[in-house]
Order: C-alpha cells, then structure tokens, then sequence
C-alpha cells in the first residue's frame, strides 16, 4: 500500500467477517481473502495510460464512410418541404436519408422497458419536428467535413408553431405530440388529496411545504455517443458502440429493428462513460443502423459536443412539492409529494418517477404518505436515465428535514435520529410496503459524527459569523435499492464464465461492461482470491455481446452486487472441478487439496505438490487420467440471481463557506460515509463516490441545460455547460461502514449514491450557511445570482423565465381550443344515449393499462347478471377472474395479484358505446389510466 | 479549400501527410498518423482530452490545424512510456493513484502533467492543479488525479512502483 | 463539429499579408494564436473562404521598450508575457491579466494580439487594453493608423478594424513607477469568461492621482470605460479617496446583460462591490508601502 494521502487519512477499513449467503453455497472468509478488499492498481489502466484503448471513434473499417446530420432549427412544428438537390450535389457525398427512405424498416423504437412507447418515435423526423435538434435527414459522405457541408446544404421548409418548452407549459400549453388530450405521457397517483391524510397534514403541529425545481442536466460523458454500423454478411450486422451494456443494445437493435434473422454482434471494449445516457440506441444511432442495412456500407456517427449538448437525451428537469407534518418533538407524522419530470418530446423511458414516492420516506417512521406524480411532454429533447435517477426523494426529503429542524428548533442530526429506522428496528416494513431487513443510514450518520465534531463546528461557525464570514454544515442521509435483478425485464441476473486455461492462467469472460467501473479488475480480484491464483494471472474479457451472456451492464448500482456474487460461483464451481481431479490424480481425499498461489497442495503430503499448470494439462490433455465421468477441461460458469433488492446506505457532511459579497460557494470539506457491503476494491468504491459527488456538485452549484422561450438551448458548448473542474471539487474522506448484504458476497452497490447524497448534503450546507439570511429556496443551480438574491432579500435574477410564460400568454385559449376538436366522442351524446339505451358490456374488450413502464396490454371479458359482473383479464403473464359490480354503464372490480408485489387493483370502469375508460387503483402505487375498446 | 503536404515528426518517427486545410491536428494525428490515443472530447478547446505536445508545450490539438504543425515535434500519449512497456512517471502515478476510470479524458491529462512533470522538469503542486484547471473528467471527481498531481511534486524523488500492493 | 472549407496561406511578411486581405475583400480571416478562432470555425460560426496565417512573419513577435512605454507584437504568445520581465515590471497588470486567460495549455498558443483584436466583451485583454490606455498598431496597403484601444471596439466581437487591416503592434504607455494597480475578475471556474472584470491603474505623483485608467469586461457589449470613476479620481490624493464612491461612479458606465451564468443585476450589484474592495485593497497596499 503506498502512503496514504491527506484525503484518505480518515479511511476506515472493516475486515468483513463470514459472509450471510441466500444459496446453498456457503460463501465464507470474504474480506479476509489476499485481493478482495484490496486496492489492487486496475486491469484496465495501462492500456488507457498509453492511449491503446479501443472507444468507438477509434474503429475504422475498409470502405466506412461518415455520416452527418441535418437538424432542426425550432422546437415544433410541421416539416413542408426537404429538399437535398443542392446537399446531393457536394463531391463525397454518396446518399442523403429522410425518415421516408428508413420507413421500409418500420422500426419501433422501444423504450428501456423494451416495449412500444405510446407516442410513435422514428428515427428521423417523421412529418414534424418537437424539438431544436431533432435528426431530420441523414447525410453520408467520405468523411465527417464533407458530411456536415452538405447537412448544412439540405434545406428544409417548415411551418413554425410555437413551443411548449417547460413543465408548465405543458400543463397549459397546446400538445406536443397531435392527437393527445394532453401533455401527460404517464401519471400515477391521486389526484385529489385523501381525505384522513390531508387531516392529519392540516392537524399536525407542524406542517413543513418544501418545493424543489431542478435543472436539466446534460450526462456528458467525456466520450459522446456514436456508432460503426457494418453488415458483415447479408444476414450479420456488427455494431461497434458506445453503450452501458453490448448485450442490452443487442437485445434492443433484435427487437427494435424486426430482423429476427439477422446475426447482431454488439462490440464495446472501452466506453468514456454512460451515466445512464447510452443504455440503449435513440434516434441517430437507429438512424445509422438503418442506413447500413440500406447503402451497405460500413458507416460511421460520432456526435459532437455540440450535437451531445443539445440534441442528445437529457434528464432531471422535474418540479416536486413535499409536504411534511411533524408533532412538538419533530416526530414524523404524515406528508405528501406531487413530483413533475420534463420528459421532452420522444423519451427513452415514459418517466413518472415512481421510484421518488416509494423511497422518499423508506428509512424513515413515516406514519402515512400519499402522492401524485406526473411526467410531461414537451418540445425539448427527450428524457433519458442520469446516475441516481430518482434522486429527488432525498433531495427534496433531506432539505425539508433541516428546513423542518430549524423552524421547529431542533439540531438537524437530532431530527433525523428521532425518525430514522436504526438497525435494531428491522426488519421493518417502509410506509410503502418496502421490507427492511439491513438498512443502515442511522449508523452510517453516527460513523460519521465519529469523524466530525459538530459541537466545535459550531463554536466555529458562531464565532467567524461575527466576522460576517458565513460558515454552513450539511448532514444528509440515504438509501437507496441496489443490485435489482427481476421486477424489470432488461433487470436480469449476471454470468460469469471462467476457465483456467492449460497454461495454469486465468481467462474469465463477464456479461459485465465497464464505462469506467473497473470491472475487469474487481472480477479479476474475485477469481484470484477464490481460485488461489495470482491476480496478475487473471485476464477478464467483456464488452462483447457474442461472449458472455444478457445482463444490462452498468444501470441501478448493481454489477459489483451481481457480476461478483456469480464470479464467487463460478470459481468456487471450478475449484470444486480441480480438487477432484487433484484429488484423483494424487491419489489424495478431495477434502485435503488446496490452491494457493496456483499450486496445488495436497496437506501433509507436500511431495504431491503440482502448479495447477500441471492439473489443467491433465485436464485438457489427458482423458485417460480423469476420474470416471469427469467432463475434461477446467471450465465453470455461473449466472446468479441475487435476492430481489440490496440496499446501500450513506451519511454524509460537508462544510461551505458562502461568501456573502459574491454568493460564490467553497466546499471546505466533505465526509462520505456509507455502508456498501464487502468492498471488492475500496479504492473502485471509494472512485465511484467521488465521481458521484462531483456530478452532484455540478448540479447544486453550475451545470445547467437551459432553453429560451423558442426552446433554444442556451448552453450549446462546454462554455456555457460548465461541468465540475477540478478546482471545484475538494478531497473527500471516507468512512466505510461495510455491512454484508444478503447476495453471495455480501457486496452492495455504490454507482450511484454519490450523485444522490451529495445533492441534499451540498444544498443543506449552503442552506445552513446562509440561514441568518432566511431559507435558500431550492431552485437549482443554486448560482451566485440567486444566493446573492438570498443574502440581499431582493430578487436580482434574470428575467429569463417569465419570457416563456409571456409567450405562451400570449394566445389565450389557445390549448382548450386545439384539444376539443381531437377528441372524437362527444360526451354529452353518450350520457344521452346511457340513460335510454342499455348498455352493452357483456364480450370481449381490448384494453391497456398505462403504467409507467409503457402501455399494458390485455384483453377483458365481462358477464353481467343483473348488478354482477363477473368475468376475466388476460394478457401474455396469464388470466386472472374476477367478479364485481356493475351500475349503469359503470364496472367496478378487484384482482388481487401477487407478482411483482402483493397489490390489490381496484377497477373503476365506464363504458360509452365501444369505448372503455377509466382507473385502476393499484395499491399504494396509485392510479393509472385504463383505455380500450370492444373487440370486434 | 487548399490542401497541403505536411511532415511532422511524431513520438519520434517521420511522418507525411496531405491535409485540406481545414483539418486539425488533432484530426490529423488520429486518421492519418494513427495515434488514436489522441481523444476528441469537445473540439472548442475546453475538455482538454485532446491535448498533446507539440515542440514540448502542452496545447489543444483540436485548437491547431495540422498545416499549422508542418515541420514540428508532435509527442502523444502513445509516445511516452518506453519501448519496453515501462510507464512514464506520470501514468504511473496516475495508475498508483487510480486517477482514471473510463479513461477518456486521460491521454490529455497524462499529456498536461509529462509537459510540467516530464524529464528534467518539475512543476509545483499549484502550478499542476492551476494547469489541470483545463481538464474535464467526468468519472472520477479528480480525486486520484489531484494525488497524482501531488505525488510527482513531491521533492523528492518518486518511486512508488509496486506501492500499490499491500 | 468540423470547420467548412477555407484555404490556407501563410505569409512570411507584413506587406504579403496586408496584400491578400486586400485582395479577399472581407472573405479572409487572420489565424493568430487560433484559440478563439478555432473553436469559431469548428463551430462553423466563421466562414472565411481564406486563412490568413500570420504565424510566420518574424515582425509581429516579440516585446520591445520603446520611448515612453512597451511595444507588443501581437503574436507574442500569452505564455510568453507572463514570463517576460520586462512587462512584470512596467504593466503588472496586463501580465496579471494574461494569467486569467483561459488555461496553461491555451496560453501556450494564445496572443496578445488576437485576444486584443478579437473583442470578446468578456476577455480580459480588451478591457486591460482600454484601461492602460494602449493604443492599437494597424497597417494596410492603404497605409497605417494608430487607434486607441478605447475607440476600437464596437460591439461583441466588433472593432472598428477594416476588412483590408492587420494589427501589428499594441503599444501600451509607461505608467509611473509603483503605479496603483487593479485588477479583479470573478468567474466561476478558471479559465471561464468573466461575470464581473475589472482592471486599471492610478499613477500617482506627489500623492495624487495624476492619471487613471479605468474599464470593466463582463459588464457590456464591449470594454467599458469608466470614464466618470477616472475623472472622479483625477487629482484627488490617495488618502481622500473614497472607494465606494468611485465604484458608484465606475458601475454608472457599464451596460451588463443577463445570461444563464448571472443577471445583470448580479453584475452591477456585485461589479460595484468589487470594484470598491479592489479599489480599498490596492490603496492599502501602496499607503503600507
């Protein structure tokens, strides 16, 4: 170890005793082990160091020509013309695309959910555009300078409408997408307040309203999308891709593009970071695959910065409001939250954040909690994943906490350890039915204030406020679900493939895939530890979808939990392989072999000593030696499926000062403190952190996509995006609290807490500095502009934002006028007709249930007898009966399901001639929409 | 649009090329020259992953046309380590301290530090962070980047080979 | 993000280059240090249908005294003056200036001179240009001129520099020795263009202040002088002055705009308060020495 730095001085190390297991094996010693625990220098870094890394831009292929696009200049509306005469013309080009020339493939475009989004996404502008940026034609020519000439060249006529650019435009704007009543891609929730809940809201002693406006943020991975697209064969086609799991992309090109027959082989070797952006392929790089398939040639897309920064997939912009009623003691009592999410025009997923409400409370004695949650359309660029995606329930919760504790008078650490659910207390059930069997943010805090003396701060922060120097310390804690496998179908188990080649060397391939996590080298420390091998001897291979086997690669804080717990498998599988054979071959008892160092030893008896070498050519080599029935070779593999969640937990603090003549904020210290399990590699755990809490610093304090009222964007290079230097992150120490998990290994995950915990910790911070002042309303980034608005108690913003309700002000009635025309039924008529006419329910109806994950197909089959109603719902998963009642042309029903939670859903249906709309109430999830029509 | 005939000598080696005028350095090292160690991350000059050195300063080569680099010294990230795998002292430190994770942004970082750290030079640590203030990364919070910074400002001489292993 | 086509030529003199802008009629750019242009070009915002390369005419470098102040040629490399002994002693703040110029590795490129004849309202060598009263050195094959610094700016990115001319010097006046010396910039990275600048020098005989210069960047469409702060200054003597007052006066010539990284009330609010502090500070100093 070489000497620890300043920076992790404070670094704790657990030895991790024996290891909790779900499965058979008994999975012992983690920890204690020669690599893991360790932090061993990465498999992948002097490859990198000596620029030989292989990211997308570095392929280039025999024949490959270059693709640019041609974009559009406003943010809605209708395209009159394309024409590409002129663009056609420029010497190197060879083709230009519209959507017209892709549409023979009628790709569907799916969602991370891999099912059809219910807007229509193409890959190229379909007859309209809905955002600045929106792909509108696809040039090809010899290379990029030429492709974008003629991009340049390709013109465009359209007819402009005016944009709905925010979350409140769209509430009142006109539709983004024609032919929608509205601009809610996907809701869930109640709408209206429960009655004992707004009781116990208006009742309590305290009742804190904390709002929260949050920025679009730009994922920004230092390498922007791109993709090399070949068909290799008339039935192969191999991409070249930077993406967060080669098998995801695979699995979505198959589905999306309807070429079941084709060969699809993904390759991704080394990847500049994801951050959620590159789980699977959007508009221009299904716009590249296409054109492949359709010039046959090997093509080449690089995005730009400029095309990354604003046409690229974006995420965060949401809006929430939590209510929270505390009693004298600033005891939890009740609360409610109304969360908005900008999802833009065409989304990677349909986002309403469910997430947001069942975490929000989850390590907390919450009593009661109810919400509503919305996501929206509108024309920007559409929605897509960023680290920690549904981070806002600790943001919003952790402010309204230290809001809560300086209005009631209490110490914001003492607020919390008056609610939080210790240890001791679980198992224990989250006011959303979340079992809690391990989570640990009560510990992690008091870790914590092991490290850091609040009572000095204090005595500090007092004296130099006499100085007028503004000093603020912020707590915050969280949860947060990691290593899911199961609920969501792209959420699957890991494999792990592992071989000791017959040089007695090491060869694993993973269904991993590293954008920068390191897992070539945490595997590699895993097979080393577990086989009794040297880690030089370990070679891990991923990032290739024809090796390995499906897993979703880098995506909810799960590969170290998952990939690890089936690496531990398969090499315990494989040392099972060699004691037996060692064991036959050296006429000893199986129970007597060890490895270690790759040697094979045989206790008591060291004359029978042979280098596992020796073993693996006997296995490979020499059938005649193996045991009876031995299957030759020294190969294992193991895909393991973890229990259904494993949570990970954090306290952290930092210290601002806030300088009160500027409003510029510097972070003086920081302390992460958090329970991740068996830590394989601290110093990989200790580097996703910290890449976490300097993406969570951008968002307090810089980063910022903003849009003009047009839907402009205002921040088109890194100019004007500022991400985090390193000026403007501090050293970080770090506590680790390592409780193991119940997944083989005892691992938890840990990508992405840093960007979740380092937001509310940061915001609490300056919030906390600059209380002499009043409360920072929590408007992100908290740029000097607005602090300094804080410190002065004047608004000295910028009058950008009321432009864009100006605008939209500015046609009255605009919205109602536009909608009613599109909707087909006219109600009153169908009233007319229910109270002369009975109503016809009994058959067979297809329906679908809105939910955020897409639209639910299935059909309904209803009997009715007088006021019964009996009958069934089917859909792919089975068919489930039901009976219930029936008033008019009113249904009402229950199921009671049990996959993926114990739910009851309450049908409340209405029929109108062969329409049927209405509710399903599903538990403690809320309401989704219910549409369909009779089968005929 | 003119096109040139330029020679530079990169990492060492000779090299000739015809470029349009328009096409930078950067774009030039990567295509022709083959030294794809060079990363485009923003090409306006602010990333800083594209950074190599020509005549020994550190500069953007995204910032430099490649017919503004005839006849110069061009070294990139492919040039420093030795002919027999040895690391420059920068990469490393940089390995030592795990400085990098995806490993994007780093050829430009590597180049940075070997331009004020490199033989016969020896930066401070505030001269090194001042001019690491041109980077961006966006994995690793620059924490093991700032120790690297640190470790090869150090007075003394900096031997941490192995110094990993425990 | 790639440039569209130019051609390229590189003159090895002053008249050659003089000649070919005159002949491109507007259609030619200068490409001096390149790290604002560049950017410009690959973002396709400049199209010039010729590259003027001026990297190789030996009589734009290099930094002279000459009578009564310091010549630069504008193809003096930013590092370079930094380093320059010369200007660390007569222009303190112009070399306090270049260190605020983006980064280490831009610096190493960049010019004095096309970040003077660039106009970036934000950058920190127009407003020092006004502020020491340097006066701008330009030649055509019409002839040659010399405009001060406070009359060649017309708006962002816009000088009053004609289509056929080549900046060929930045002539900056001795200021007295142990002049008042100021400068504050505000960003929120290094290397960022500037929320609120500030530079000047007061010089100062027999205790008063018998010149003063004076501008801001950040804080309008171009450098603004603050003209009412020198005059207000002119002839006071150290101790009397009032920086609030001044910096009252100074924040009354700028024109700040909102953008997404501050508004302009932001701007004047805190543009006066600096003003004042630095104002404070740099008379403190001298009054301690």
């Amino acid at each position: 170890m070489s000497a620890p730095n300043a920076s992790t001085g404070n670094t704790e190390r657990t030895a991790v005793a024996d290891t909790a297991q779900n499965g058979a094996t008994r999975v012992a010693g983690m920890g204690s082990g020669r690599y893991i625990g360790k932090r061993a220098p990465r498999k992948e870094d002097p490859r990198l160091l000596t620029g030989r890394g292989q990211f997308v831009d570095d392929i280039s292929l025999p024949g490959m020509l270059h693709v640019a696009f041609t974009r559009s200049p406003i943010a809605r509306g209708a395209i009159l013309s394309v024409n590409t005469e002129v663009a056609r013309d420029v010497t190197g080009v060879h083709a230009i695309y519209t959507q017209q020339d892709l549409a023979v493939f009628n790709a569907d475009m799916i969602s991370f959910y891999l099912v059809s989004p219910d807007i229509k996404t193409t890959p190229l502008a379909d007859g309209r555009v809905a955002y600045v940026g929106e792909p509108v034609a696809l040039v090809i020519a010899d290379n990029r300078h030429i492709a974008e000439d003629a991009a340049s060249l390709v013109e465009v006529e359209y007819a402009e409408e005016d944009p709905v650019v925010t979350i409140g435009d769209a509430r009142s704007g006109p539709t983004v997408h024609p032919g929608r009543d509205d601009n809610i891609s996907v809701q869930m929730g109640e709408e209206e307040l429960d009655e004992e809940l707004a009781d116990k809201l208006d009742s309590a002693p305290h009742l804190v309203t904390q709002k929260v406006v949050h920025q679009r943020i730009s994922q920004s991975p230092m390498e922007t999308r791109g993709v090399v697209a070949t068909r290799e064969g008339a039935q192969e086609l191999t991409l070249y891709i930077t993406c967060q799991s080669p098998h995801l992309v695979a699995r979505w090109v198959s589905l999306a593009l309807g070429v079941p027959q084709t060969a699809i082989r993904v390759i991704a070797k080394d990847v500049g970071g994801g951050f959620g952006l590159k789980n699977h392929p959007w508009k221009e790089e299904t716009a590249v695959i296409l054109a492949t398939m359709l010039f046959d040639r090997p093509l080449k897309w690089i995005e730009d910065r400029y095309e990354n920064l604003t046409a690229s997939c974006q995420a965060r912009e949401q809006e929430m409001v939590l209510q929270v009623a505390f009693d004298n003691d600033g005891k939890l009592l009740a609360s409610h939250g109304d969360y908005s999410v900008n999802n833009g025009a065409f989304p990677q997923l349909s986002e309403c954040n469910i997430a947001v409400h069942m975490f929000v409370w989850a390590a907390y004695k919450m009593p009661a909690y109810g919400f509503l949650t919305r996501g929206w359309y509108t024309n920007t660029p559409g929605y897509a994943a960023y680290r920690g995606p549904w981070g806002m329930e600790s943001l919003i919760r952790e402010t309204a906490l230290d809001v809560a504790a300086r209005r009631i008078g209490i110490d914001p650490i003492e607020i919390r350890r008056r609610n939080l659910v210790t240890l001791r207390e679980q198992p224990a059930e989250s006011v959303m039915g979340i079992p809690l069997e391990d989570v640990t943010p009560a510990e992690c805090l008091e870790k914590l204030l092991e490290k850091f003396d609040v009572g000095q701060f204090r005595a500090e922060q007092a004296s130099l406020r006499k100085e007028k120097r503004y000093l603020g310390l912020g707590i915050a804690t969280y949860i947060e679900p990691t290593g899911a496998a199961g609920a969501i179908t792209t959420m699957t188990g890991e494999l792990a493939q592992v071989r000791i080649e017959p040089t007695g060397k090491v060869t694993a391939t993973m269904s991993t895939h590293s954008q920068g996590h390191g897992t070539a080298t945490t595997m590699a420390q895993i097979f080393a530890d577990r086989l009794g091998v040297p880690y030089e001897d370990v070679s891990v291979f991923e990032g290739d979808s024809s090796r390995g086997g499906f897993s979703p690669g880098a995506a909810g804080s799960r590969q170290g939990v998952i990939a690890g717990g089936a690496a531990i498998m398969a090499a315990d599988l494989l040392v099972s392989k060699v004691k037996t054979l060692a064991a036959h071959v050296l006429e000893a008892d199986p129970g007597t072999v060890t490895i270690e160092d790759a040697m094979v030893r045989i206790e008591g008896s060291p004359e029978k000593s042979r280098s596992l070498a020796e073993i693996a050519n006997i296995a490979y080599g020499e059938p005649d030696r193996l045991p009876a029935g031995f299957e030759s070779g020294l190969e294992a593999q193991y895909r393991y499926q973890p229990p259904p969640m494993t949570f990970s937990s954090a306290a952290n603090a930092c210290v601002v000062e806030v300088d009160v003549d500027t409003g510029f904020v510097t972070i003086l210290r920081w302390i992460s403190s958090e329970d991740c399990g068996t830590a394989i590699n601290p110093a990989v755990v200790e580097g996703q952190i910290s890449g976490g809490l300097a993406q969570a610093i951008g968002m307090v304090l810089m980063e910022e996509v903003g849009f003009d009222a047009r839907g402009n964007p205002v921040a088109a290079t890194y100019k004007d995006y500022h991400l985090p230097a390193i000026s403007d992150v501090p050293d970080f120490e770090f506590v680790h609290a390592s409780t193991p998990s119940q997944s083989v290994g005892g691992m938890r995950g840990v990508g992405e807490g840093g960007a979740i915990i380092g937001v509310p910790t940061l915001v609490n911070a300056i919030a906390d500095a600059l209380s002499p002042f009043g409360e920072v309303p929590v408007e992100l980034p908290l740029t000097p502009t607005r602090l300094l608005s804080v410190i002065e108690g004047r608004d000295l913003g910028a009058k950008a934002g009321s432009e864009t309700t100006a605008v939209m002000a500015s046609q009255p009635g605009a919205a109602p006028v536009d909608a009613t025309p599109e909707t087909p039924v006219a109600p009153p008529q169908a009233t007319a007709e229910d109270a002369t006419e009975a109503v016809r329910i009994d058959g067979d109806w297809n329906m679908a249930l809105a939910t955020p994950m897409g639209a639910q197909e299935m059909t309904g089959h209803f009997e009715t007898s007088g006021e019964t109603l009996s009958g069934y719902l089917a859909s792919a998963e089975g068919q489930m009966d039901f009976t219930g009642t029936v008033a008019g042309n009113k249904l009402q029903f229950d199921l009671k399901v049990v996959k993926p939670m114990k739910i009851t859903l309450k049908y409340n249906l209405e029929v109108n001639g062969d329409k049927i709309s209405g509710k399903c109430k599903m538990g403690i999830m809320g309401s989704v929409k219910v549409t369909g029509q009779r089968a005929t | 649009m003119s096109t040139h005939t330029v020679t530079m000598t990169i990492n060492g080696r000779r090299h000739t090329g015809t470029v349009e005028a328009r096409v930078s350095l950067a774009d030039f090292l990567r295509d022709q020259a083959g030294y794809t160690g060079v990363h485009l991350g923003c090409e306006h000059g602010v990333c800083g992953a594209c950074t190599v050195l020509v005549e020994g300063n550190a500069v953007r080569s995204c910032l430099m046309l490649a017919v503004q680099a005839d006849g110069a010294g061009v070294t990139t990230v492919e040039g420093l380590a030795a002919a027999d795998g040895t690391l420059h002292r920068v990469q490393e430190a940089l390995m030592n301290e795990h400085g990098l994770q995806c490993g994007f942004c780093t050829p430009g970082i590597v180049m940075t530090m070997a331009a004020l750290s490199g033989e016969g030079k020896k930066a401070t640590e505030t001269e090194l962070l001042d001019a690491l203030s041109g980077h961006l990364c966006r994995c690793t919070g620059y924490q093991g980047i700032r120790r690297a910074a640190q470790q090869l400002a150090k007075p003394e001489a900096m031997d941490t080979a192995n110094g990993e292993q425990s | 993000m790639k440039p569209a086509p130019f051609d390229y030529v590189a003159p090895t003199t002053i008249d050659e280059a003089c000649a070919i802008l005159a002949e491109a009629h507007g259609g030619a750019t200068v490409l001096a240090g390149g790290q604002t242009l560049l950017p410009l070009l690959n973002l396709r915002m400049s199209q010039p249908f010729i590259l003027v390369d001026i990297n190789h005419i030996a009589g734009l470098k290099g930094i002279a005294r000459v009578d009564g102040g310091t010549l630069i040629g504008p193809m003096t490399r930013q590092c370079e003056a930094i380093e320059n002994t010369a200007l660390q002693q007569h222009l303190p703040v112009l070399v306090e200036a270049v260190r605020h110029i983006g980064h280490h590795q831009t610096r190493n490129l960049g010019t004095i001179g096309g970040s003077v004849t660039l106009g970036e309202p934000a950058a920190e060598l127009p407003a020092t240009a006004v502020a020491l009263k340097a006066t701008i050195e330009v030649r055509s094959i019409r002839g040659s001129r010399n405009i001060p610094a406070a009359d060649f700016y017309l708006g962002p990115y816009m000088t009053v520099l004609e289509e056929d001319e080549l900046v060929t010097g930045i002539r900056f006046p001795d200021w007295s020795p142990g002049h008042i010396t100021l400068f504050r910039e505000l960003a929120q990275r290094p290397g960022d263009f500037a929320l609120v600048g500030l530079a000047g020098a007061l010089s100062i005989e027999s205790g008063k202040v018998a010149r003063a210069g004076l501008a801001w960047f950040g804080m309008g469409p171009t450098p603004m002088r603050a003209r009412a702060a020198e005059q207000l200054l002119l002839g006071q003597s150290v101790h009397e002055i009032d920086p609030q007052a001044v910096a009252a006066a100074a924040i009354n010539d700028t024109a700040p705009f909102d953008d997404q990284h501050a508004s302009a009330e932001y701007r004047r609010t805190v543009g006066a308060r600096l003003f004042a502090s630095t104002l404070r500070e740099a008379i403190r100093v001298r009054e301690a020495a």
